[in-house]
């Protein structure tokens, strides 16, 4: 229970410092310090026990479906860390009480130190990797708000975002890392995982878990190449560089490879990757750290330089490596938390971290410098400061290790990293607080700050002292014990002193510091020398990847969408022809249909030809869009020739009906429109288009082929073909289904059809008033009219044809039902002839003498196909159901009638109205825009009339 | 329950939905026209919420002889359908009145589009499956054109209209060639006709086309292409809804078309979804780190988390489904909060849409700066905000069905992903601010507060979600 306390606390009391604010600094900050210290003794009270062995251990289920427990632990190495975080959390508390100024607004920059203190905590003390990774995430954000706590420093947020980038970026990557291990050993406790080594490293799925944990944990740790993030983030206030990337989040990383250590490290994989990448950072981060002239970039690049030092010892792999990495931890919490403080110190009494203007400020502050020189010289691993004992354990390892069987070359670049540390350190101690003022225009007349600021790094200090002289007494069981839970096992037998003998790693040390030494003196010399030398800077790269990143994305979106519907046509259309020709090839077995084919006749040859040709003709010479409208009715008879061809009559008879009122339809609607189109497309987009329709024509050929060349399974035509006589009362079989088998659908439609028509009427009545209207008044028309508009010769052919036509269709009309027609067609026909007579003679002419409500007649047939429906209730019979009856009439003979043709009447007259009134209504337009005045004569020409005028002179 | 019974009682929702709107549309009709546009609107939330009611109680079980089935799998979507049409509607409301679009038939055109949804999602046999998304469709063109006075919204409408019909297409011509080669259009009846056997090609490429169609309704890539104009072009309260509902009963139709009759042949289309979802994940993430106007980078981001969602349906489990669910609900709180946002960003009584109007929110709107952060934070999935368990649930189905390439993609896809979420909170707190926005309507501050407070809650409460998205997956693997 108090173990989820002490993560829980600092969440909590978050909320205390932004209430205490209003009661003043020093509330605010006791609050907060509290807080930080109630979960400390909570923590050392079980220190103890830790420390003998022992492990607690809390669950609460949270998301068991995915996992995810709220379980904590609490072993050796969670005890380290949570200590450092929770008592150098304490310090850093009290030192920015001091440290932030008047204007700061202090409340919620405790509040966000909070959050990260219980963030960090979270990450040290969960026994599930998953919520492991939700503090871990959670660190990222509250790290974010501290380090751009600084709004008005344009580097703050160039820094935050940067360092929210990478990290959360690094984290996002080892979600995957984690969930892949989580899936290896089948469980995402952290206890279980450690116990499953084997299991891990056997399968083959270690090294992508392997790199993408790592990737958070180097992006975490600003390991090499990830390491430029950091300096660039300490442009946060002193307090949070001192907190965050010095003891605890840039120790995330590390803390993480130390827990995962017993199971995933050993092999040549993690050798291989992460003391190379330790190895690599820190002689980088050393040497970068020499040139940097300000205070808390030189300790950034030492930061990132000593992390890249623990994660080489935790990649060496071996216990005794560990346990110097774990030593080292240790170490450099005290002594660079107290350098950083100290660096604070330093920039809030000169107001300057420019170390070129810097110098003598021992005498000025001499209890700051005090704190400064033992610390800078426990990080240089001078004799007997706690940071020379664990460089001493470093060397040492790096002396046994080989890399790539080359004995020569850990040892030789450890000595040189060492060489560049206590260079850097040297330098800050002499240029710093040796020598003589160099500026004497500091912005402050430097003194010791209060004792708030110089207490908590002086007790680091002490504490750098201690373990260096008694390390076994002071360290000795936290290492012990921390070592342990990082091993997993027995310990190694190693020995915390002083003093070892003449080893090989006391000569590093002391090559160390002589060179190290040497450099600094020839300080001034390697700047310069060093100057024109190009360095690499991450940042920048950093930026310029961003913005390829962004460039690409516009190439992406400029060139994917731009707006033109032609390109996303073609996307779809070559998408999904690729995904026809996939799911093709994604089957091995084609074989052919097993029906037979047809043999070809010459008609159908002849048919054939015509269609390509003229479906040809229509492409190239669409942009003439008379012609092509001409054309594409020429296709619709030739398809309708092919219905009549495959034995359907009724689909020939429909389709050429349509095919003659769409074409009149189009006729008017094209009157009004360009009659070219307005712009011809590049040769080049020609290709592409042509290519495109090509091959998704012959895909859909091929798909069609395919079908027709097989025997359906299931087909319901047989049942159909079986029952239509007997319960439709008819023998075609076409029309039965629409009236009768399918006859609801058919209602549905025919309404739909009335609805279409409707809305074709309302919508036009809108463009024949308004702003379109006007448009249409001002129309100028593009070419010159025919003078003989309504010819003669059609006028009398229509007249001639109007009777028979109707009939044509009353015929096809009754006949429907046995034989192809029906009153969809027949309804087609009949509007056929009645637009002829239109044509021929004007509307306004006809008009007058077709008085027909076209509204009411979708009405009515709509209405007769229900009552016909519904009357089939009076029998008890379902909505639609059809009788038919045999009726004898003396000179036409036997016929049958069904009930079925009273709804067909219904289909027919919706039919009629339909299309009568779309044509109206289009007509309407026409006269608007070519300004007509309604046509009274039958003819522009009447022959008649033009006789009898003479008659009538005479 | 038989599968041959009309059961009109498990269809009550639907029926109660349609009538509801035709009762709606007289009323519009009859009483004043677009004067009616907020008393209809209004009526038309009531209606949705007691669907809601209904869809909770209701009985269930198939109806329409099978054509129909009400499962969990459906209620748990047609709930989540129905909060996003309705706060669409209500997110609507004073937007329409401001900018000259409140015709009354906008409620009810979203209502029709919603029974459509919500036919789609129960829909077990494709032709209820086609009319319930013609419905939606054809309401969903003439919405987008709703403004006819604007080029950007007739256009908008236009080409969602052409591309739509041509997806349709694809999607009949799809389910033409499944039923020619498997003879049946049934769910139930193709399932078993399918059991353990390989998909014939015919099928296999039916299957492919229908995945076309359905890819287009819900914007994945490659069948994306109307997203950015549309979501740009179409009033802001409208790209709202499009975001969510529709999205939402397309992602579902899809799992239901899926798992479904295909459930038994998972290995035949895996590749397909996997291939969309990579391609969806990509363009989402990279293209739209360019976009400076936010309703563009919306449309990016929502092709972005199709493709996410994607990734928990390749896995073709029931994980995977309950993630795809989870992914949905946590998806449908965080683009309407998001959108509320959006349409708070109102300077002078006129829309702003650039990303760089948000400079300085912070100072000027600290608590709405601070729930953008939370949103944004949320749709980047890192956690322990919501929009990460949604996320994560689907990688977890994906690695644990073995597809640890794609859960590895999506991951770096949701790295690139962040950037530009981090964007707009660094645009909010680090820029300096330009003039402040105008003063939020309340339905606004209600719909951000409940779904930021619903994003911050799923961390403690999970478990109302994870579990109904779990019985919902089961009911759709038939336990």
């Amino acid at each position: 229970m108090s173990l989820t306390l002490i993560v829980l606390l600092p969440f909590i009391g978050a909320v205390l410092p932004a209430i205490m604010i209003r009661a003043g600094r020093n509330a605010c900050a006791t609050a907060t310090g509290s807080i930080t210290l109630l979960a400390l003794i909570l923590l050392m009270a079980k220190a103890p026990a830790v420390i003998s062995g022992e492990v607690f251990q809390v669950s609460y289920s949270w998301l068991p479906e995915l996992g995810l427990n709220v379980t904590f632990f609490l072993d050796g190495l969670g005890l380290l860390f949570a200590t450092l975080i929770l008592g150098i959390g304490l310090l850093i508390i009290i030192y920015a009480r001091f440290y932030l100024s008047k204007d700061d607004p202090m409340g919620r920059f405790y509040a966000f130190l909070l959050l990260f203190q219980g963030a960090m905590v979270g990450i040290v003390l969960s026994d599930n990797i998953l919520l492991l990774l939700v503090f871990w995430e959670l660190t990222s954000l509250s790290s974010f708000l501290l380090i751009g706590y600084w709004k008005h420093l344009p580097e703050g947020r160039q820094g935050a975002r940067m360092a929210l980038a990478v990290t959360g970026a690094g984290g996002l990557a080892m979600i995957a890392g984690m969930l892949i291990l989580g899936d290896i050993v089948g469980s995402y406790d952290l206890t279980v995982i450690l116990q499953n080594a084997d299991l891990i490293q056997a399968s083959p799925m270690y090294v992508p878990a392997l790199v993408l944990i790592l990737l958070g944990c180097f992006t975490k740790s600003a390991q090499f190449p990830f390491h430029f993030w950091l300096p660039h983030a300490m442009a946060a206030p002193t307090p949070v560089s001192a907190y965050l990337h010095s003891a605890t989040m840039v120790k995330a990383g590390i803390f993480l490879m130390a827990r995962m250590w017993p199971v995933l490290s050993g092999t040549p994989e993690w050798f291989y990757i992460v003391a190379t990448a330790g190895l690599v950072t820190m002689v980088l981060g050393a040497w970068i750290a020499i040139f940097k002239h300000d205070l808390k970039g030189l300790l950034a690049y030492s930061t990132v330089s000593h992390l890249g030092l623990i994660t080489m010892l935790l990649g060496f792999g071996t216990p005794i490596a560990a346990v110097a990495g774990v030593f080292h931890i240790i170490n450099h919490a005290t002594f660079k938390a107290a350098l950083f403080m100290t660096a604070g110190i330093i920039d809030h009494e000169t107001g300057t971290r420019d170390i070129r203007r810097l110098g003598g400020l021992l005498n000025l502050m001499p209890i700051a410098g005090t704190i400064g020189i033992i610390s800078a010289a426990s990080m240089a691993g001078i004799i007997p400061l706690n940071g020379f004992l664990s460089k001493e354990m470093m060397l040492e390892e790096a002396w046994h290790t080989m890399w790539l069987d080359q004995g020569w070359v850990v040892p030789l670049l450890a000595t040189v990293g060492a060489i560049f540390s206590v260079a850097y350190s040297f330098r800050f101690i002499f240029h710093v607080w040796m020598g003589k003022p160099r500026d004497e225009n500091l912005p402050h007349h430097p003194h010791d700050p209060p004792f708030g600021m110089w207490g908590p790094p002086a007790l680091l200090t002490v504490l750098v002292v201690l373990i260096g002289l008694f390390p076994a007494v002071i360290a000795g069981p936290l290492v012990a014990a921390t070592s342990s839970a990082v091993i997993g096992g027995e310990l190694p037998e190693y020995h915390l002193a002083l003093w070892h003998g003449l080893t090989p790693a006391l000569g590093m040390s002391v090559i160390a510091i002589v060179v190290g030494a040497l450099l600094l003196m020839r300080h001034g010399a390697l700047i310069s020398a060093t100057a024109n030398l190009s360095r690499p800077d991450a940042k920048a790269m950093f930026d310029c990847a961003i913005a390829k990143l962004v460039a690409l994305s516009r190439v992406i979106s400029d060139n994917l969408h731009n707006g033109s519907l032609q390109r996303y046509l073609s996307v779809m259309i070559v998408a999904s022809v690729a995904i026809g020709v996939s799911g093709f090839y994604a089957e091995p077995d084609h074989t052919a249909g097993t029906r037979e084919l047809l043999d070809v006749s010459p008609a159908a040859a002849i048919g054939w030809v015509l269609l390509v040709v003229t479906s040809i003709a229509a492409v190239v010479m669409h942009h003439n869009r008379l012609l092509s409208l001409l054309l594409v009715g020429v296709i619709g008879l030739i398809v309708s020739l092919g219905f009549i061809y495959l034995s359907a009559p009724d689909l020939a008879l429909t389709q050429i009906s349509v095919e003659v009122v769409t074409v009149i339809l189009m006729l008017l609607a094209l009157n009004i429109l360009p009659k070219e189109t307005p712009k011809e497309s590049l040769p080049g987009r020609k290709l592409r288009d042509g290519v495109v329709s090509i091959a998704a024509g012959l895909g859909i050929g091929g798909a069609i082929w395919a079908i027709m060349t097989r025997d359906l399974p299931n087909s319901i035509s047989a049942y159909h073909l079986a029952n239509s006589k007997i319960e439709g009362g008819g023998t075609n079989v076409v029309n039965v289904i629409l009236v009768d088998f399918r006859g609801f659908d058919t209602f549905g439609e025919i309404i739909v059809l009335g609805i279409a028509a409707l809305s074709i009427f309302a919508l036009i009545e809108t463009v024949t008033q308004g702003e379109a209207a006007k448009r249409l008044a001002n129309w100028v028309v593009s070419n010159r009219r025919s003078a003989d508009r309504h010819p003669m010769m059609m006028v009398v052919a229509t007249r001639v044809m109007l009777p028979l036509s109707l009939m044509v269709g009353v015929y096809i009309f009754l006949r429907g039902h046995n034989e192809p027609g029906g009153g969809f067609i027949a309804g087609l026909v009949v509007s056929v002839a009645l637009v002829m007579q239109y044509m021929a003679s004007g509307f306004g002419w006809t008009q007058n003498r077709m008085k027909v409500n076209y509204h009411g007649m979708i009405g009515l047939g709509v209405i007769a196909a229900a009552i016909t429906g519904a009357s089939a209730w009076v029998a008890g019979l379902p909505f639609l159901t059809s009788g038919f009856v045999h009726v004898h009439l003396p000179i036409v003979g036997e016929f049958e009638l069904a009930s079925a043709m009273g709804f067909d009447l219904g289909v027919f007259l919706t039919v009629v109205g339909a299309v009568m009134l779309a044509l109206a209504k289009l007509s309407q337009v026409e006269r608007m825009a070519e300004h007509i005045d309604v046509n009274l004569d039958p003819m522009d020409h009447d022959p008649s009339v033009r006789i009898a005028t003479p008659e009538k002179e005479a | 329950m038989g599968v041959s019974m009309l059961n009109l009682g498990a269809a009550l929702p639907e029926i109660f939905m349609a009538v509801s709107a035709l009762a709606l549309l007289m009323l519009g009709v009859f009483a004043g026209k677009d004067k009616a546009f907020r008393t209809v609107s209004w009526l038309a939330v009531a209606a949705q919420i007691i669907t809601v009611i209904l869809v909770v109680t209701g009985e269930g079980g198939p109806a329409f002889f099978g054509q129909f089935t009400a499962d969990a799998f459906a209620q748990f979507c047609k709930v989540m359908i129905l909060i996003g049409s309705s706060v669409g509607i209500i997110m609507s409301m004073k937007f329409a009145e401001r900018e000259n679009m409140a015709r009354f038939e906008f409620p009810i055109l979203i209502t029709l589009a919603t029974v459509g949804m919500m036919a789609m999602v129960s829909a077990s046999d494709m032709m209820s499956l086609y009319l319930g998304l013609e419905l939606q469709s054809l309401a969903l063109y003439v919405v987008a054109a709703i403004r006819r006075d604007t080029i950007r919204s007739t256009e908008s409408g236009l080409k969602y209209f052409i591309l739509g019909s041509i997806a349709s297409g694809m999607l009949l011509y799809g389910m033409s060639m499944v039923y020619g080669f498997t003879g049946t259009t049934n769910f139930a009846v193709l399932a078993d006709t399918l059991t353990g056997g390989d998909l014939p090609v015919g099928a296999m490429v039916g299957l492919a086309f229908m995945f076309a169609g359905l890819c287009f309704k819900i914007s994945a890539v490659p069948f994306h292409m109307w997203t950015p104009d549309v979501y740009e072009g179409a009033p802001t309260p409208v790209t709202a809804f499009f975001a969510v509902a529709p999205k939402i009963a397309g992602l579902a139709l899809f799992v239901r078309v899926a798992i479904g009759p295909f459930g038994s042949v998972v290995a035949d289309w895996q590749q397909i979804i996997v291939l969309i979802s990579i391609l969806s994940m990509l363009v989402g993430s990279f293209a739209a780190l360019r976009q400076e106007n936010i309703k563009r980078l919306m449309a990016y981001s929502s092709i972005g988390h199709v493709g996410f969602a994607l990734v928990g349906l390749a896995a073709g489990t029931e994980e995977g489904v309950t993630g795809v669910l989870v992914y949905l609900g946590i998806y449908l709180v965080m683009n309407l909060g998001t959108f509320a946002v959006i349409l708070c960003m109102r300077r002078n009584d006129r829309m702003n849409e650039e990303i760089t109007d948000l400079a300085g929110l912070a100072k000027t709107k600290p608590l709405m700066a601070a729930i953008t952060a939370i949103l944004m934070f949320s749709m980047a999935g890192i956690p322990p905000l919501a929009g990460f368990f949604g996320k994560f649930y689907v990688f977890k189905a994906a690695v644990d069905a073995g597809l640890v390439t794609l859960a590895v993609i999506g991951l770096v896809t949701s790295v690139v992903s962040a950037y530009y979420y981090l964007r707009i909170i660094k645009v909010m707190y680090f820029d300096e601010p330009v003039e402040g926005f105008d003063r939020n309507g309340t339905e606004m501050n209600v719909i951000m507060a409940v779904a930021t407070i619903a994003i911050l809650a799923f961390v403690f409460f999970p478990n109302p979600l994870m579990d109904s998205a779990a019985i919902a997956a089961a009911s759709l693997f038939g336990q």
